[in-house]
């Protein structure tokens, strides 16, 4: 059989069997290796998602603070930045691990048993800020970072998570 | 490693596949109800099927993220259209195709030669003897892919990332027709698989008597 075309348009109206897997899961094979997703999109999807919740208060950086950008270098740097919106003020005050990673202390104002959210590099990872409002993360990758702040829970109706804007750890 | 398969088959799937349904209407209702971020456990097994939808339409790697992106957000404003959960990945393979399409059109980017993607073969490490197999074996999956049309090229890219539960109702949505029991393999893929089954010494699968 020299003539593939003809070959194959026998057997188009077939049902797709294990063979044919096996072929898409090589062709799959070779574009992931040749034009792979970048590893980061579904995290950023997921964060663009999680924003569009109508419930959603975006925090803005206080006035006095520089750009929203958190550049920590070295183990001596510690940065503090203060963000408010309209119902809480949250402050963090980011420091470099030995390892590369960094590390967020913060607070928030009112104080609460609310859940802290920092999504980096795609992973979100959560943890609740004591009754006095304090919250840390021992390790949070380097890059892109989010903080989002859930209401309590339960808490009073017509509670509404906060975000900050972006910032590179 | 060297396991090419797309998927394990066999006992237990279809119960698997009945649980993944469950969840996705589980995740679908949660987000109906305002809980947009609920699908975005979604995103991570059918975004890549997405990527190469955009891709392959020609678009930058900065457009290709933004469509994909765009598709997902548009999927909150039209969860009412989607009357199954077996129509997501469909829903969004067809919206990011249509935006792709729209964007190129838009003059965007030029429409790269037919082929472009097909001379970006990388360069691999050529000491190590199992790579050379592999190697062996890309190259005549990337000669094969390179007789078919690039419309057919750009199916089977898409088609090669669809998960398995999603096939039917995706190829379906790509316009390759269905069967009394399911998707047909459809003409790209059925000339693919020629072609390579024809590489392949003395191939006897199904041929005799056709």
């Amino acid at each position: 059989m020299n003539n593939p075309d003809a070959d194959g348009l026998a057997t188009a109206n077939q049902p797709v069997d294990e063979t044919d897997f096996v072929i898409l899961g090589r062709v799959r094979q070779l574009f992931d290796e040749t034009d792979p997703m970048p590893a980061d999109l579904p995290g950023r999807i997921r964060f663009a998602l999680a924003l569009r919740d109508l419930e959603t208060e975006m925090a803005r950086v206080a006035a006095d603070e520089d750009a929203p950008v958190l550049a920590v270098r070295g183990e001596e740097r510690s940065r503090t930045i203060t963000f408010e919106s309209d119902s809480l003020v949250i402050m963090i005050r980011v420091g470099a691990n030995p390892d590369g990673t960094a590390r967020l202390d913060g607070w928030l104002d009112p104080p609460g048993a609310r859940q802290v959210e920092v999504s980096a590099s795609g992973t979100p990872l959560a943890v609740l800020a004591d009754e006095d409002g304090r919250f840390a993360f021992g390790s949070v990758p380097r890059g892109r970072a989010q903080l989002t702040v859930r209401p309590e829970s339960p808490g009073p109706p017509g509670g509404r998570a906060v975000v900050t804007p972006e910032l590179i750890l | 490693m060297d396991d090419p398969r797309p998927a394990p088959v066999g006992a237990g799937r279809d119960e698997r596949w009945d649980e993944r349904r469950a969840r996705t209407a589980g995740l679908l209702a949660e987000a109906r109800a305002g809980r947009t971020e609920a699908l975005g456990e979604l995103v991570p097994e059918l975004s890549p099927m997405l990527w190469q939808v955009a891709r392959s339409a020609g678009l930058t790697a900065a457009d290709a993220e933004d469509v994909v992106q765009q598709a997902w957000l548009r999927l909150v404003t039209h969860l009412d259209q989607l009357s199954q959960p077996s129509s997501v990945a469909s829903w969004l393979v067809t919206t990011t195709r249509r935006e792709a399409w729209r964007r190129r059109s838009a003059g965007r980017r030029q429409f790269p030669a037919e082929q472009d993607w097909l001379a970006a073969l990388p360069d691999r490490d050529p000491d190590a003897a199992e790579q050379a197999v592999l190697d062996e074996e890309r190259r005549e999956l990337w000669a094969a892919l390179a007789q078919l049309s690039p419309r057919c090229q750009q199916l089977l890219r898409i088609v090669a990332f669809v998960p398995r539960p999603d096939y039917d109702a995706v190829a379906a949505g790509l316009g390759i027709p269905r069967g009394s029991v399911g998707p047909t393999r459809g003409r790209c893929l059925a000339k693919l698989r020629a072609i390579l089954l024809e590489g392949e010494e003395g191939s006897t699968d199904e041929q005799p008597g056709r």
